[in-house]
């Protein structure tokens, strides 16, 4: 197996490392770009990862800016709210996202959440194109059920970087082994009963029974993103947080 | 566009409520500063700058001089500016020349602390009265903010001018030569005492004090009380810009808890100083020529 190849921006991926796909196409996922006829090349610093089964390639980007694309679970803060919208931001450095006052699960004009500024919602990002502003909704538009989706009460807001986010995402594979690398919540939730929503904007709401519990959640989601502990390093991180609670 | 952010009201009261249990989101006590770190540069010709870094708050200070004349009603005295300006760098919300209150407030006290506290002897950077001094610059740039910048600024602050080496001179009646640092030795800068600065953020009606507070616990405050002393106690200004009233035996408390801050600040500050001057000490520039030892050669001895 080759060592992870570490790219940067306009460097171009060399014929031997892509893929032979069965179809005859290859797909490229974010962070790469063709030039035809042949040409792949980076768009951004990152470490190449192929998946040979699927016949894909993209870029690990293990930076701290997150960038909207359609589908993304995010947790947005309301800034301010207008006739129709509500004024969100995903991240302090980008301009707002629009959230429709009637983008929820079985509203209408007279039955709709009252959000306030400096509220939080648990959205996904309906629209994201360069030119326009991201649009996101509570619901999903196409079975019009909530999922999970909706105004975040309570708890409390830890920051984390994206990508860290996009590994507690990433679930297990077939043998239950986690796909990103992060085994912290799954652990805690054996001794702890707590809610959790992670936003891929790099930002993870923990609800608990107690403060405590939650403080010492936040403490090993830091200590995971930023100390880049491996499975066993989380696991002993989360036994001895455990037993001082 | 980059907005200021605010906390959301969940952060908010979730931090509150915390708070009262007597409890901080990196588990620190309610009266304990996050690790700080003072670095110099590692060029032994560089003198006056550091960087500080108070947990993830970072601030670079430069101390820079030149000669100028001195004003014309301060004839022996020298000239010591401090500069502070917030850039973007720091975080979102913030802009380059956009009048600021964060700004001006973190200029008045450093003002304060350590011009008008006469930290710093301008005495001793004049040269030829009314006619030649010294003007010593200060420039600080926060680079990250976490909250404490104050603190840390103070701290990047004193630290330099206790780091800095003006150039030395000679006067020859009217004649004035300043000596390049290769030529002699530049000296270091009188300093009458050392200020830091101490923040106390408080909760509550005045009820939870909190030292060093993070970024987002100096959001969700409802005041906070600024107060600059040396290690001897002796207090240079106390800042309490509006806020919840507080009362006088709390600031008492405040200023006692403070001075325990400030001497842990000093310790710091010269520990960092002693290891940098012993690392900078290491064979000395004129250490090959000032020894009497003559190389020796090994022969075999002849017959």
């Amino acid at each position: 197996m080759a060592a992870a190849m570490v790219l940067l921006p306009g460097e171009n991926i060399p014929t031997e490392r892509l893929p032979k796909p069965k179809k005859g196409k290859l797909t490229l996922g974010p962070g790469l770009q063709h030039t035809p006829p042949s040409t792949i090349s980076a768009t951004t610093a990152g470490s190449l990862q192929v998946d040979h089964r699927k016949a894909a390639l993209w870029l690990e980007d293990a930076g701290g800016r997150y960038q909207p694309s359609v589908g993304d679970l995010v947790i947005a803060q309301i800034h301010h709210s207008s006739v129709e919208t509500y004024s969100c931001a995903l991240t302090p450095h980008t301009s707002f996202a629009i959230l429709g006052q009637l983008a929820f699960e079985g509203v209408s004009k007279k039955t709709r959440p009252q959000l306030k500024a400096a509220d939080i919602v648990y959205a996904r990002v309906s629209k994201a194109s360069k030119w326009e502003d991201v649009e996101i909704e509570c619901f999903n538009s196409a079975t019009g059920k909530a999922e999970g989706m909706g105004q975040l009460k309570g708890g409390m807001v830890f920051d984390v970087r994206p990508a860290f986010a996009r590994r507690l995402m990433m679930g297990t594979d077939k043998e239950g082994v986690s796909k990103g690398g992060v085994v912290l919540l799954e652990e805690v939730g054996g001794k702890v009963k707590f809610e959790v929503a992670v936003g891929r904007n790099g930002k993870v709401w923990v609800d608990s029974g107690s403060v405590r519990e939650t403080v010492m959640i936040g403490q090993l989601l830091r200590g995971a993103d930023e100390g880049g502990w491996d499975v066993e390093g989380q696991r002993k991180a989360v036994k001895k947080a455990l037993r001082d609670v | 566009m980059p907005h200021a952010t605010r906390p959301s009201t969940n952060e908010s009261n979730f931090l509150l409520s915390a708070l009262r249990e007597n409890l901080r989101l990196d588990s620190r006590a309610l009266d304990q500063y996050r690790p700080i770190s003072l670095q110099f540069p590692s060029d032994p010709d560089v003198h006056g700058q550091t960087d500080v870094r108070i947990g993830k708050t970072r601030v670079i200070c430069n101390i820079s001089c030149e000669v100028i004349t001195p004003y014309p009603d301060r004839k022996f005295d020298g000239v010591f500016t401090i500069n502070c300006e917030l850039s973007p760098l720091m975080g979102a919300g913030v802009e380059v020349g956009r009048p600021d209150q964060t700004e001006a407030l973190i200029s008045r006290i450093l003002d304060k602390s350590i011009r008008r506290s006469n930290a710093l002897d301008t005495e001793s950077l004049c040269i030829i009265a009314g006619q030649k001094c010294f003007h010593v610059r200060a420039d600080l740039h926060v680079l990250d903010d976490d909250g404490g910048i104050l603190d840390a600024c103070c701290l990047a602050l004193v630290a330099a001018l206790q780091h800095f080496r003006r150039p030395d001179y000679e006067v020859n009646g009217e004649q004035v030569t300043v000596f390049d640092p290769r030529e002699r030795e530049p000296v270091k800068l009188t300093l009458q005492h050392q200020p830091f600065c101490a923040t106390t953020s408080y909760y509550d009606a005045g009820t939870i004090m909190v030292q060093d507070a993070t970024l987002l616990e100096e959001q969700c405050r409802e005041g906070e009380i600024v107060v600059s002393m040396n290690r001897h106690g002796e207090v240079c200004q106390i800042a309490k810009y509006g806020g919840v009233p507080v009362d006088a035996l709390g600031v008492l408390s405040v200023v006692k808890q403070s001075w325990e801050k400030v001497k842990m600040m000093d310790a710091v500050v010269r520990e960092a100083l002693f290891k940098d001057e012993r690392e900078r000490d290491k064979g000395g520039r004129m250490k090959a020529e000032l020894s009497a030892e003559n190389e020796r050669v090994m022969e075999r001895p002849v017959g």
